[in-house]
Order: C-alpha cells, then sequence, then structure tokens
C-alpha cells in the first residue's frame, strides 16, 4: 500500500511542478511553412484585388474619402459620426469601444470612399458623444471642398478647443 | 485540471512578452500620412490581416512618405503577429542591413528576440535580447527582464533567471508578474527559502481583481507543492488552505491539502478535502486521484468496509469515465473535432479563438476544454482559423471579379456608342477655333495701343448709330442744298461728333475693360485646348485600358483559382493536425484512467485478502 500512496503522490508532485515548467518548452509555434506562404500569397493578392477594385470602382479624378481621427481628452466619449456630401447621407457610423481605443491612439478610421465630380462641394459632418458627468454631446461642422484632379482626401478630425477644453471638429483638406 | 493553471500562467508569462509596450508605443501616435493613420487602426484592434493589406496598398501607392521606416517595422511586427515570423525576420534582417536609427534598431532587436524565442532557438534570443541598449523607461526595462529570465530558465539556467529578477526594479503594474516569475525561478534555481519568502509575499497580497486573485492563488498551489515535495507537510498546508475555494486552482489545492494530512498521519483530517472533492462530480485529474486517495486513507486508519466500498466506487467511476474517453475517440476520428472547429469559422481576419466554442452535445467536448485553450493547440487552430477566413475572402472575390468583367464591358460598350460622336465634335476643333478668336481680339487689342481708333472698341449699338449718322450725311449731301437740308446735314455731323466724343471719353476705360476680359478668358481657353488634347488621348487610352483591365482581371482570376485548392490542402492537414493533437490528449488520458484502474483493482483485491485474513484470525 505504501507503492500505492509513493505512486499517487509522485503523480501529484509531477503536475504541479510542470506548473513551474519552463513555458517556451510549450510553446509550440504550430506555424509551418506552407501556411506562412499561403498567407504571403493571399496577401499580395487582396493588395493586388484591392486596388483594381479602386480603380474601377474609385477612380483617381473622381474619388472622395472621408478619414475621422480624434485628439481629445479621456473625458469625452464618442458614440457616433454622421457625414454628409451635398446634402445627402453617405456615412452614419456607431463606434464600438475597441474602435475607440484605437481612435484615441491615434489610428485613422476611414468612414466613406465615394465618387464626386470635380468642382466645389459642401460637407456636413455631426458627432455624438459623452463628455464629463454623462453629459450629451452634438457638435456639426460645415465646410465647402474642392475636388480637383486628383484624388481627395478630407480629414475630420475631433480635437479640444482650447478655448472651452469642448470637443469640436477641425476639418483639413489633404 | 493540470493545464489549466499551466495555461493561466502562460498567458501571465506571455502578455508580458508578446502584447508588452515595447514592441509600439501605447501612447497616441502623431499621424503625418492618412493611410498610415489607417493601418494602425487595424492594427489597434487586432485586425492584422486588414492592417497588413491596407499597409500593403499604401507603400505600393507611395502614401507613407512620412512613415516609411516605421512602416517596415510596422509590417515586420505585423506579420508576427499574423503568424508569419519568417517573413517577418526576412523584414527585420533587411531593416537591420540599412543605416537605422538606435531606437529603431532596439525594436528590431526586440523583434528577433521574439522570433527566436518563438521558434525556441533561446540561444540566439538572449543573443539578440544583450544586442537591446539600456533603456531609461521602466516599464520596458521590466518587459525585457522577464523575456531575459524566461529565456535563462528554459535553457536551465535558473539561478541566472533568478539573478535577472532579483536585480530588476518593476513598476507597479508589474510587480506582481515580476514577483511570481522571480519565485519561480528561486524555486528552480534551489534557493527554496527565498522563493518561498517572493511567492508567500505574492500569496498574501491584497487583490483588488479576479486577475490578481488567480495569480495569488497560483503562487499560493505553486508553494505549496514544492514544500509537500521537499517534506514540509504543515507548513505545505498553511498555504494550500489560503487558495480560494471558489478559485480555479481549488481541486488542485484540496487534493494537496488531503496529502499534506496524509503525510503527518492524520489520515483522517485527510478524508475532508478528498471527500469534498469526490462531491465535485469532475472528470479531473485531482478528482480522479481522490478516488484512489480516499479508500487508502481509510484502509490506513482501518476501516477496510469504508475502504471496499469506495475502491468499488472509484473502479465503477473509471470504468463509467473509461466508456465516455472511447466514445471521445471514436468521436474525434470521425471528425466530431472538425465540426466543433467548424463553429471557429466567424468571418473574422483573427485567427484566435477568444471564445471557446461551445461543447454542448460533443462527446469529447468536456476532455477537449483543457487542449483547446493550450497553446499547441491554438497555434495550428488559429492557423485553422486564418485559412478558413482566406477562403472565405477569396470566394468573395472570385464573385466580386465576375462583376468587374461586367463593370468593364459595360464600360466598353458605352464608350463604343460614345466615342464616335465625341470623336465628331473633336474633329470641328471647337477648342482651336475658341482660341484662334481669343488670339485675334489679343491682337487687336495689342494694335490699339499703337492705332488707338476709339470706333473699333465701339459698342454693336454706337457702331449702327455710327453707320446710320454716315448714311444720313450721305443722303443729305446728295440732296439739293436748301437751307433745309445744310441745317440737317450739320445736324447728323454734331450728332455724329457727340457720338465720337462719346466713344473717346470711354475709349481708355472700354481697352482696359476688353483686356481684362481677354486675359480672364486666357486659363479657360488654354485649358479648353487641354482638355481637347487630354479627350482626343483618353479616347485612344481607353479602348487599350479596358484590354489592360480585361488581362488584369484574368489573371487575377487564375491566381484565386489557383490559391483556393492549396489553401482547402493546407487547412486540411491543419484539421488532421488538430485531431491528431486531441486524439494524443485523449490517449494520454485513456492510459492514465487505465492505470488508476488497474491501481483500483489492486489495491480492492489487497482489502479483500486483509478482511478474509482477519476473517480467517477470528473464527
Amino acid at each position: 500500500m505504501k507503492a500505492l500512496l509513493r505512486g499517487i503522490l509522485a503523480g501529484l508532485l509531477v503536475w504541479p511542478c510542470l506548473l513551474l515548467a519552463d513555458p517556451e518548452s510549450a510553446v509550440e509555434t504550430g506555424v509551418n511553412e506552407e501556411v506562412q506562404t499561403l498567407k504571403q500569397q493571399v496577401l499580395e493578392l487582396n493588395r493586388d484585388l484591392f486596388m483594381l477594385e479602386e480603380e474601377l470602382l474609385f477612380p483617381s479624378n473622381t474619388q472622395v474619402s472621408v478619414f475621422v481621427s480624434m485628439n481629445v481628452g479621456e473625458f469625452f466619449q464618442l458614440d457616433s459620426v454622421q457625414v454628409k456630401l451635398d446634402g445627402k447621407e453617405v456615412a452614419n457610423y456607431l463606434y464600438t469601444r475597441r474602435e475607440l481605443d484605437a481612435l484615441i491612439r491615434g489610428g485613422v478610421q476611414r468612414i466613406h470612399i465615394g465618387n464626386l465630380r470635380s468642382g466645389e462641394h459642401e460637407l456636413v459632418a455631426f458627432f455624438t458623444g459623452k463628455g464629463p458627468q454623462g453629459r450629451d454631446y452634438k457638435r456639426g461642422a460645415t465646410t465647402r471642398i474642392k475636388k480637383g484632379l486628383g484624388p481627395k482626401y478630407v480629414e475630420l478630425k475631433i480635437v479640444d478647443q482650447t478655448k472651452n477644453f469642448q470637443p469640436e471638429f477641425d476639418i483639413k483638406e489633404w | 485540471m493540470p493545464k489549466l493553471p499551466l495555461q493561466f500562467l502562460l498567458l501571465c508569462v506571455w502578455l508580458a512578452t508578446t502584447s508588452g509596450s515595447y514592441a509600439v508605443s501605447v501612447k497616441p501616435q502623431q499621424v503625418l500620412d492618412l493611410h498610415y493613420g489607417e493601418v494602425l487602426f487595424h492594427f489597434y484592434q487586432e485586425d492584422y490581416f486588414t492592417a497588413i493589406s491596407h499597409l500593403m496598398v499604401a507603400r505600393q501607392q507611395n502614401l507613407l512618405q512620412h512613415h516609411l521606416n516605421e512602416s517596415e517595422l510596422l509590417l515586420g511586427g505585423l506579420q508576427l503577429s499574423y503568424g508569419m515570423p519568417d517573413q517577418a525576420e526576412r523584414r527585420f534582417d533587411r531593416l537591420l542591413d540599412q543605416n537605422t536609427d538606435a531606437d529603431l534598431r532596439n525594436r528590431i532587436w526586440y523583434y528577433l528576440t521574439k522570433i527566436s524565442y518563438q521558434r525556441g532557438h533561446y540561444r540566439r534570443a538572449l543573443g539578440n535580447l544583450r544586442k537591446i541598449d539600456k533603456l531609461g523607461d521602466k516599464s520596458i526595462s521590466t518587459e525585457l527582464a522577464l523575456l531575459n529570465a524566461n529565456l535563462h530558465m528554459a535553457l536551465g539556467e535558473n539561478d541566472k533567471a533568478a539573478d535577472v529578477l532579483k536585480n530588476t526594479r518593476a513598476p507597479d503594474e508589474w510587480e506582481e508578474y515580476l514577483r511570481i516569475n522571480r519565485g519561480i525561478a528561486l524555486l528552480r534555481a534551489g534557493e527554496l527559502e527565498e522563493g518561498r519568502k517572493t511567492l508567500d509575499k505574492l500569496g498574501k497580497v491584497d487583490a483588488d481583481n479576479e486577475e490578481l486573485r488567480a495569480l495569488r492563488d497560483r503562487a499560493n498551489l505553486g508553494l505549496g507543492y514544492e514544500l509537500l515535495r521537499a517534506g514540509d507537510a504543515g507548513q505545505a498546508r498553511d498555504y494550500l488552505n489560503r487558495v480560494r475555494l471558489q478559485g480555479p486552482f481549488i481541486q488542485a489545492a484540496l487534493l494537496g491539502a488531503g496529502w499534506a494530512d496524509a503525510e503527518q498521519g492524520d489520515y483522517k483530517q485527510a478524508l475532508t478535502p478528498w471527500l469534498e472533492l469526490l462531491e465535485l462530480a469532475s472528470y479531473e485529474a485531482p478528482v480522479q486521484e481522490a478516488h484512489l486517495a480516499v479508500p487508502y486513507a481509510f484502509a490506513q486508519l482501518g476501516d477496510s468496509k469504508h475502504a471496499i466500498y469506495f475502491y468499488e466506487q472509484a473502479i465503477g467511476y473509471f470504468d463509467e469515465e473509461q466508456q465516455q474517453l472511447e466514445a471521445a475517440i471514436q468521436g474525434t476520428q470521425s471528425g466530431e473535432l472538425l465540426s466543433l472547429l467548424s463553429q471557429a469559422d466567424t468571418g473574422n481576419s483573427g485567427g484566435w479563438l477568444h471564445d471557446t466554442p461551445t461543447l454542448e452535445g460533443v462527446p469529447s467536448g468536456r476532455y477537449l476544454v483543457d487542449i483547446l485553450s493550450s497553446h499547441s493547440f491554438q497555434e495550428p487552430l488559429k492557423d485553422y482559423r486564418d485559412l478558413g477566413y482566406l477562403q472565405q475572402l477569396l470566394q468573395q472575390w472570385l464573385e466580386n471579379i465576375d462583376l468587374y468583367y461586367d463593370m468593364v464591358d459595360a464600360r466598353r460598350l458605352a464608350y463604343q456608342q460614345r466615342a464616335p460622336l465625341i470623336r465628331q465634335r473633336l474633329e470641328k476643333q471647337e477648342a482651336k477655333a475658341l482660341y484662334q478668336r481669343w488670339q485675334d481680339y489679343q491682337s487687336l487689342t495689342l494694335a490699339q495701343h499703337g492705332s488707338g481708333d476709339p470706333l473699333d472698341l465701339a459698342t454693336g449699338k454706337e457702331k449702327r448709330q455710327w453707320r446710320t449718322l454716315r448714311k444720313v450725311q450721305a443722303t443729305l449731301a446728295s440732296l439739293a442744298p436748301e437751307p433745309r437740308h445744310t441745317n440737317m446735314l450739320a445736324k447728323a455731323r454734331w450728332l455724329q461728333g457727340i457720338l465720337y466724343w462719346q466713344i473717346q471719353a470711354d475709349y481708355k476705360a472700354r481697352l482696359w475693360d476688353v483686356e481684362k476680359q481677354l486675359q480672364s478668358l486666357e486659363g479657360p481657353v488654354t485649358e479648353a485646348t487641354s482638355k481637347h488634347l487630354q479627350v482626343s488621348e483618353a479616347l485612344d487610352h481607353v479602348k487599350v485600358g479596358f484590354d489592360g483591365y480585361d488581362r488584369r482581371i484574368a489573371v487575377m482570376r487564375e491566381r484565386i483559382l489557383t490559391l483556393l485548392p492549396d489553401i482547402q490542402t493546407s487547412r486540411n492537414n491543419t484539421s488532421d493536425q488538430l485531431q491528431r493533437l486531441a486524439l494524443k490528449e485523449l490517449e494520454s488520458r485513456r492510459q492514465r484512467l487505465a492505470s488508476y484502474r488497474i491501481q483500483a483493482r489492486y489495491a480492492l483485491a489487497r482489502s479483500y485478502d486483509q478482511i478474509a485474513q482477519q476473517s480467517g484470525e477470528q473464527p
């Protein structure tokens, strides 16, 4: 019976020791070269397809892209952004926590890509969110953008106004 | 159960090294190219495939002029995160060959360390790590120290690992992780007392969140077992008692607590945690072992009846478990696992399994919970999911590509319908004629500066009036010279003089105005000429463009069709690999169970013998 005790006890003592075992030995990469090569091939193909699609759907002469970025304090939480071009709604976006974090860390979201004739156009943007004490915010901005021959990029940057520390749109044409 | 704490520990260590702050700054980044910011937006959401795709497109379109070096490093990091370490390593090596600044080189060496670490090339990883310069930031230094210690432990150099961690001062948020790693390194290096002190502190820490509480349990459990192994059962019991009843380590703690009591000869006391384990109706290793430990304790207490009862119960339990395990093995062999894994196809580009798929209704499900969360299974599972996503993506592109053909065809048709009309208009050379007229006016205006005839700038009405007055005068001059006619002629001449005076008086203003208008027309007229040329060239090029699109689309379609079967084959291989891993796990469980069953049967026979002997001795 002592042998049984020793057997069981030995087994018991082995597995907690496994807990102390080197983590890397268990880190089997599991990544084989075949999968890596396929990933690379698909990524390259995806890039080419993406560019072809863009050329066909949004030729550079008419392409317009609207981007959203943020540079605000921690107390403002963005809920949504709405964009209208020449009176027509082209984007109405609700943000997830994950997307907000990405924006706060410096990410820039392309909220709209479309086509516009060359010339002047009206862009109207609204954003909603919550400020300190859960206060609801809604702010808007209007601007006229000039579409030329190349692709047009417009950045809607939500920034804190230094005057009143409240978030506002800062619109920049690239 | 045994895998769970191991997995948890791995997770802690892995988090410390994988998502560390060093590779990518957590502070908001200054974005100077919108497209770089777009890549970061997807990267920060861990959507690596989309991030890499956007980065590749932006690089191809030359849209990252302000972030060239960073984008190269980011691409390497993204490839590493997306399970492409070979490509990442080659990229980092290329970057090191260039004249990169110290900070960039440090980050490259960090990534190269991680790649070697993941591949198990620990010595090489240590070499790479040493190339990182000393850093001022405490968090980064701690992260690197943990990585350094892990590498030493992997090489069996536990004393070096302990030294590294002893000399590291961690910021508050890292303290607990540093301490548990330090404690483990010390224990493994044989410095039991110091290791105990380190883990003891962690075991008493006032934890305000679940992660810390689990870490505290983990420290107490590890320490308890280590002391049990060292023969200090009394102290081991104290540490095991600290493990929370509701925590993930309770089964192991109860089992160890029983053995600590048993080691001290108190089998009655040992029965309390062991019997509690039997009530859990679990199939984990500690419960299985408790099924043997309980009758053993009764036997030690001389209670053969209870010993026999619990041995028989254990045999029944093992038999039942054995049957279920057999069913699970058969199920896995027949492809049940694949159906489970198919639940993992979420259409998401990130291959990590964040939510465990439901295991209900799958016989092998409960045995696979542990293996699903183990790293050796997660990596191929991630590949399997990644490949599934790539397959869906290419299928989607294949459907779209037919639309592109239609789109190009529609444009070609529109071209064929409109081109002749446009050519007709172009042949009229309207822009050229317009430009000629503009040039004529320009010459006329220039001539005005020389001749200065104000009548050239008369309005249409004035010219008509001028002509009428001249005509009137000519008519009057041809009539008989009567006083009435003479008066009328004089009046006509007077009116003509007035008209000329008016025109001359406005002459300078009119000349300036005409020049201004001609100047403002120069741009549009020149643009019209240039547009004429553009349209003319475009008409010729568009036709060639259509053929170009047709060729491009055909080539891409071919590339998709070539890749799809390769992905399917690779996915099948990965699923086979997963099946093998699962079967290996199930097989090891079967062997363990078989061993327990033999031990139980043997012990039961011994118990019956003892009773028989006792009966023989007491007629």
